[in-house]
C-alpha cells in the first residue's frame, strides 16, 4: 500500500513535471507581431493594437496634439512604484498604469484597491508612493503630515444603485429619503415616501438592506457629505468623514471595497447601495440598476458625464489651488448631486529624486490632456477630464513633488 | 558530559601534531557553540513575545487613558468627525466625537468560540476514538491525513468556501428550516428571525470549529492510542460495552490532556483572523440579535478597520485598535498558558500538527 | 449492571447507547473528511473552467493578468523562513531536548521558556503583523518589504519547529546516546553526528508543516510584505512582495471576472503547494516509523 501510494505520487508529480515543462514554452510564444497603432482625432491621441501593420489612417508613429495648457510629461529613469487606495480610481489607474508603462517602460506601477483611507496612511506613513482618494485631506491629516498634496486627476461621481427584482426603472430619490433609509426610518421599498416620488412604478413589498462600506472609504466621504447637506439630523448626528459611525439598524452589512458592494448588492434582494460610477458595467451586468437623486433645484438627474460636469464646472472658479474642494449638493442646474475630484495623494518629499520624478512623470501623464485624461481612458469609467484651469492648478502641485 | 572533553582517556596519551591539536580544540569548543547557540536561540521567541506585548501596551496607552475602563462595556464604535477639529482629553488629542466600545467585539469573540468549541468536540473525538478504536490501521492512516489537511489549509481559503459555498447554502436552505420550525418561546427565540444571505455568527461558528477540530483530533488521537491496553481489556472482559470502555476508562484516563487540547482549541478560535472576517459579515457596534447575525470579533476587527483607523490624523483611532489587540492578546496568553500548563503536566510526546 | 450475553450488552438502553457510539464516531469521520474533501472540491471547481497556464508565467495587469509574482514571492519567503524560523526554532528545540540543566526534583528544565514558547504558537496572526507594521516597517523606516514580513511569519511558526524538534528528539532512544558516550563522544559531537541525524525526519516533518503555515498566512503579511505586480528582487527592506494569499483575500468578491478568476487561481496553487508539503512530511513520517523503535 505505502510503495503503491509511492510509486502514485511519483508519476503524478513526473507528468504534472512534463506537463508544465511542455506547457510553458508554448504559452510564452506569441503567433503574429501585434503593432500600436495611433490616430489623431480632435486633438486626442487615440491608440489601437492590430495584426501585423496599421490600417488606413493611423500610424505608427505617435502623433503631438496642439498643446493645451503649458505642460509637459517628464522622462523619468528606472523607478519601481507603488499605488493604492480608491477603489472608485482603481479600474482606471488599471487603465491608465500599463498605457503609462507603454511609453515608459523603464517604470513599473503597481496598484491597488484598498480604499481611500489607505491610500491616505499609507502615503503620509510613506510605504506606498501615491495614494488614490476620493475624499481630501482633512485639517488633522495635515497637520500630521504637512507634506502632503492632494492633488486633482479627474472628475468622478457616484451613484446610489438597488438590487429589487422586477423593478429597472431608474427610482427617483432624494437626500432626505436615503438618509432615512440609512437610519432605519424606512424599512419597505414600497414605504410612501418612496412611492411618492415614483408613482408610476410598482414597488413591492420588500425590506431595504442598507449596503455601506466597512473600510475607510472616499465613497462614504462623499456620500455622507450628501447626506449631510440633504437631512440636518443627519448632519448632527453622523456627520461625514471617510469613515463614519453608522446607524445601527436591523438590515445593515458592510462590504469591501466597491467591488465588494456591487457583488454583495447582487446576493442581496432588496439592498442600496452606493457605488462609483466607475462600476457601471459591473452593476448593470448583475441586472441591478441605478437611481435618479434630487440635485437640490427640484431636478431629478440620472449620473451621466454630461451632469457630472455640469455640476462639476460651477465649482472649476471656487477650486483653490491645492484642490481642496467638495463638488457634492452643489445645487447646480441640470448638475449630479455627488460629484468629486479624484485625487492622488502624494508627499512632497521624496525619498529619491528618481522616485520623486517618476511620480511626477505619471501624473503629469494622467493629467495631460492628450495622453491620461483622453476619452479612450476616462471613457471606460465613465469619468470627465479636469477642466483647464484645474489641469495647470494640478500641475503646479505635481512640481512641488520632489 | 564534562564540559571541555576534548581528551577522552581513549585517545592516545602522546601528544598530538599540530593539525589534530586543532581539531580536538575545535571539537572541544563544539560542545560549547551547541550550548550557547541553542541557549541564545530558546531565548528569542520570549524577546519577541515581550517584544510584541511592549509595542502594543505602548501603542495603546493613549487610548487606554481616554477610553478608560468602559471600554470594556461599551457598545459604540463612533471615529468621531474625523474631518473636524481635534481635541484633547487627559492629555491624548483624538477626533471630537470619538468614542469607542469593545463590548460587541468581545461578545461576537466569545459566542463564535463557544460555538466552535461545541462543534468541534464531539467530531473531535469521535474521530479520534474512529482513528484508534474503529478503524484498522491500513484505513486509519489515510484518513488521519484529512485531519492533516484540514489543519494545514489556509485559513483564507476556508474563508473562501465558507463566504462563497458553505454560507448561502446554510442560509438558503439549512437555516430557513430552522428559524420557521422552532417554536416561539422566549430562549429558543434566539433560534428564529432573519436568517440574513450567509454572513453571521452561526456560520463564523460553524466554520471555526471546523478549524479547530484538527488540533483537538490530532491530540487525542496520540492520547488515546497512550491509554495502555490492559485497563480497557479488563473492562471489555468484565462485560462493558465500547460505549462503557470509553467513557469510564479512556476518557478519565486522558481527562486532563483532553482539557488542555480543547483549551488550546479555544486559544486559536479566539485568534482565528482572516476566516471569520470573510464570513462574519462586519457590522461594527452592535451584538447580533439572533443566531444568523452579522456579528464580528476582535481580530476581524483589527484587519478589517486597520486601514481605515489610519485616517483618523491624530492616530486614536489605530490606538484603540492597539488597545483591543492588546485585550485579545491578553487573553490569548492567558488561555494558552493555562492550556499548556494542563497539557504539561499530563502528556510527553505531542505531534504538532496544526495551529495548536 | 455490565454483563453481557454472547457478547450482546444484555438491556436496550445499553444496547442503544452502544450503537450511538458506533455510529456518532464514524459519523464523526463524514465531518472530516467530507469538509475536506469540499473545500478542495470547490477550489478546483471554481479555478479549472478559467485556468490558463499563463496564470503561471505573467505578473498581474491590469484588472487580470497571472499570478508569477505572487508564486515566486510566496516560494521567496518560503526560503527565507526556512532559514530564518528553521535555525532559531531547530536550536531552541534541541536546547529544551538535550541541552537543558535537569532541576532537581527530576522533570525537564526551563518551563518558562518552554511555556512562553508554546504560548507564541496560539497568538493572533493579526496583531503580530500590527506589531511588524508599527515597529519595522514604520517605526524603522523599512516600508512594505520581504525582512518584516520573514521576521514577523518567523516569530509565529519558530514554536511548531521548536516543538516538533524537540518531540523528534525525544524519541531518539537513550541507547544511542549512552553509546555516544561510553565511545567518549562530547555532547556537541554526539548531537551532531548521532541523535540529530536519527531525528532528522521528524526535524524535517516539522519544518514541513511549519512551512505549510507559513505558506497560508494573510493577516500578518498584508501588513508587512505590502503588494507588487513586479517579480521579487533582492532587496531585504524597502521593496514591497507578493504572495498569494492576498490574492485570495482581496479579489474573492470583486464584481470583474477577471479578477475575481485569480482569486481562485491563487488558492488552487495555494492548495497545490500545501498538499504538495503535507504529503512529503507524511511520506517522511511513514519512512521514520518503519525504523523507530519505542512507542508511537
Amino acid at each position: 500500500m505505502k510503495n503503491l501510494l509511492r510509486s502514485l505520487t511519483a508519476i503524478a508529480l513526473a507528468t504534472s513535471g512534463l506537463l508544465v515543462a511542455v506547457a510553458l514554452p508554448a504559452s510564452a510564444t506569441t503567433k503574429t507581431k501585434i503593432v500600436t497603432c495611433f490616430r489623431l482625432e480632435k486633438n486626442v491621441v487615440h491608440t489601437a493594437k492590430f495584426h501585423g501593420s496599421c490600417r488606413a489612417g493611423w500610424s505608427k508613429k505617435r502623433p503631438k496634439p496642439a498643446p493645451v495648457a503649458d505642460d509637459s510629461v517628464e522622462t523619468p529613469g528606472t523607478a519601481s512604484l507603488t499605488e493604492t487606495g480608491s477603489t472608485l480610481l482603481y479600474p482606471l489607474w488599471n487603465i491608465w498604469a500599463p498605457a503609462y508603462q507603454s511609453e515608459f517602460p523603464q517604470v513599473s506601477v503597481t496598484t491597488g484597491s484598498t480604499g481611500s483611507g489607505t491610500g491616505i496612511a499609507d502615503a503620509a506613513s510613506g510605504t506606498v508612493n501615491i495614494g488614490s482618494s476620493d475624499a481630501y485631506l482633512s485639517s488633522t491629516q495635515l497637520t500630521s503630515t504637512p507634506n502632503l498634496l492632494n492633488i486633482p486627476l479627474a472628475i468622478s461621481y457616484q451613484m446610489i444603485e438597488y438590487n429589487i427584482p422586477g423593478v429597472t426603472a431608474h427610482l427617483k430619490l432624494n437626500g432626505t429619503i436615503v438618509s432615512q433609509i440609512y437610519q432605519g426610518q424606512i424599512t419597505n421599498w414600497n414605504d410612501s415616501a418612496i412611492a411618492a416620488l415614483n408613482p408610476g412604478v410598482n414597488l413591492p413589498n420588500l425590506k431595504i438592506v442598507a449596503l455601506h462600506r466597512s473600510d475607510g472609504s472616499g465613497d462614504t466621504f462623499i456620500f455622507s457629505q450628501y447626506l449631510t447637506d440633504s437631512d440636518p439630523t443627519w448632519s448632527s448626528k453622523y456627520s461625514y468623514g471617510t469613515t463614519i459611525s453608522w446607524p445601527t439598524i436591523s438590515n445593515a452589512l458592510g462590504e469591501n471595497g466597491n467591488g465588494g458592494m456591487v457583488s454583495g448588492c447582487a446576493a442581496t434582494a432588496g439592498c442600496i447601495a452606493y457605488v462609483g460610477i466607475s462600476y457601471l458595467t459591473s452593476v448593470l451586468g448583475d441586472g441591478q440598476t441605478y437611481a435618479q437623486l434630487e440635485n437640490g433645484n427640484g431636478q431629478y438627474e440620472l449620473p451621466t458625464p454630461a451632469t457630472a460636469s455640469a455640476e462639476a464646472a460651477g465649482f472649476t472658479a471656487k477650486t483653490p489651488a491645492n484642490g481642496t474642494i467638495s463638488m457634492v449638493d452643489g445645487k447646480v442646474s441640470g448638475g449630479y448631486p455627488i460629484v468629486n475630484y479624484e485625487y492622488a495623494i502624494v508627499n512632497k518629499a521624496q525619498s529619491s529624486s528618481t522616485t520623486a520624478k517618476a511620480i511626477r512623470s505619471l501624473l503629469e501623464w494622467a493629467i495631460d490632456p492628450s495622453y491620461g485624461q483622453s476619452s479612450q481612458y476616462l471613457g471606460q469609467v465613465r469619468f470627465d477630464p479636469l477642466p483647464v484651469k484645474i489641469v495647470t492648478q494640478s500641475y503646479k502641485q505635481i512640481k512641488e513633488i520632489q | 558530559m564534562a564540559s571541555s572533553a576534548a581528551l577522552p582517556a581513549t585517545y592516545p596519551t602522546r601528544r598530538a601534531s599540530g593539525l589534530r591539536r586543532v581539531g580536538y580544540v575545535v571539537r572541544g569548543s563544539e560542545e560549547g557553540l551547541w550550548r550557547w547557540s541553542a541557549r541564545i536561540a530558546s531565548l528569542i521567541p520570549v524577546v519577541g513575545l515581550v517584544f510584541v506585548l511592549t509595542v502594543l501596551a505602548v501603542k495603546a496607552w493613549p487610548a487606554i487613558k481616554v477610553n478608560g475602563p468602559g471600554f470594556l462595556s461599551r457598545s459604540t464604535w463612533n471615529p468621531g468627525s474625523t474631518y473636524g477639529a481635534a481635541v484633547r482629553t487627559n492629555g491624548v488629542l483624538h477626533p471630537v466625537g470619538a468614542s469607542y466600545g469593545a463590548w460587541p467585539l468581545i461578545a461576537g469573540t466569545l459566542q463564535t468560540s463557544a460555538i466552535a468549541l461545541l462543534v468541534a468536540l464531539p467530531i473531535s473525538l469521535g474521530t479520534a476514538f474512529a482513528l484508534t478504536e474503529r478503524l484498522p490501521r491500513w484505513l486509519s492512516r489515510p484518513i488521519s491525513f484529512f485531519v492533516e489537511i484540514l489543519a494545514g489549509i489556509p485559513s483564507v481559503i476556508i474563508g473562501l468556501w465558507g463566504v462563497l459555498t458553505l454560507g448561502p447554502l446554510l442560509a438558503n436552505h439549512v437555516y430557513p428550516f430552522f428559524a420557521n420550525n422552532i417554536p416561539n418561546v422566549p430562549v429558543l427565540r434566539y433560534f428564529k428571525g432573519s436568517v440574513g444571505y450567509g454572513e453571521g455568527l452561526l456560520t463564523s461558528g460553524l466554520v471555526l470549529g471546523l478549524m479547530i477540530v484538527p488540533i483537538i483530533a490530532s491530540t487525542a488521537r496520540d492520547l488515546f492510542m497512550q491509554v495502555p491496553p490492559l485497563p480497557k481489556e479488563g473492562a471489555e472482559a468484565l462485560g462493558m460495552t465500547e460505549a462503557e470502555v470509553a467513557r469510564r476508562v479512556t476518557i478519565p484516563w486522558v481527562r486532563s490532556g483532553l482539557i488542555g487540547a480543547t483549551v488550546l482549541g479555544l486559544g486559536r478560535a479566539l485568534g482565528e483572523t482572516i476566516a471569520v472576517a470573510m464570513v462574519s459579515g462586519s457590522v461594527l457596534g452592535t451584538v447580533s440579535p439572533n443566531i444568523y447575525g452579522t456579528m464580528t470579533t476582535i481580530a476581524a476587527t483589527i484587519v478589517s478597520q486597520l486601514d481605515s483607523a489610519a485616517t483618523d490624523g491624530t492616530g486614536f483611532a489605530v490606538a484603540t485598535l492597539a488597545e483591543v489587540g492588546l485585550v485579545l492578546a491578553v487573553i490569548s496568553v492567558v488561555v494558552n498558558v493555562v492550556a499548556r500548563v494542563i497539557v504539561n503536566r499530563t502528556s510527553r510526546h505531542l505531534a504538532p500538527v496544526g495551529r495548536g | 449492571m455490565a454483563t453481557m450475553i454472547d457478547g450482546y450488552p444484555s438491556t436496550r438502553p445499553r444496547r442503544v447507547r452502544e450503537f450511538f457510539f458506533k455510529g456518532m464516531s464514524l459519523a464523526a469521520l463524514i465531518f472530516v473528511v467530507g469538509p475536506s474533501v469540499w473545500l478542495i472540491a470547490d477550489v478546483v471547481v471554481r479555478a479549472v473552467p478559467h485556468w490558463q497556464w499563463s496564470v503561471l508565467t505573467t505578473t498581474p495587469v491590469g484588472v487580470g493578468g497571472g499570478l508569477e509574482n505572487a508564486i515566486l514571492g510566496t516560494l521567496v519567503i518560503m526560503v527565507g523562513v526556512l532559514i530564518i524560523a528553521g535555525s532559531i526554532g531547530v536550536l531552541t528545540g534541541i536546547h529544551f531536548a538535550e541541552l537543558q540543566r535537569p532541576r532537581r526534583s527530576g522533570k525537564a528544565g526551563g518551563n518558562f521558556l518552554r511555556t512562553s514558547t508554546e504560548v507564541l504558537a496560539g497568538f493572533p496572526s493579526i496583531v503580530l503583523g500590527y506589531v511588524g507594521y508599527v515597529a519595522l516597517c514604520v517605526g524603522l523606516h523599512w516600508g512594505f518589504s520581504l525582512l518584516p514580513a520573514l521576521i514577523v511569519l518567523s516569530i509565529m511558526v519558530t514554536p511548531y519547529i521548536a516543538k516538533s524538534t524537540e518531540s523528534a528528539l525525544r524519541q531518539v532512544p537513550t541507547n544511542y546516546r549512552e553509546g555516544a558516550e561510553a565511545l567518549g563522544m562530547a555532547t556537541g559531537y554526539a548531537l551532531r553526528k548521532v541523535v540529530i541525524k536519527s531525528a532528522l525526519p521528524g526535524i524535517v516533518t516539522g519544518l514541513l508543516i511549519a512551512l505549510a503555515i507559513a505558506v497560508g498566512e494573510t493577516a500578518p503579511l498584508l501588513y508587512t510584505a505590502g503588494i507588487t505586480n513586479s517579480l521579487p528582487t533582492t532587496s531585504l527592506i524597502h521593496q514591497p512582495i507578493a504572495y498569494l494569499t492576498y490574492y485570495v483575500w482581496t479579489d474573492y468578491n470583486q464584481p470583474i471576472k477577471a479578477t475575481q478568476y485569480l482569486s481562485f487561481d491563487a488558492a488552487l496553487i495555494l492548495i497545490v503547494l500545501v498538499l504538495v508539503l503535507l504529503v512529503s512530511s507524511r511520506l517522511l513520517v511513514n519512512r521514520t516509523q518503519r525504523y523507530v523503535e519505542g512507542p508511537r
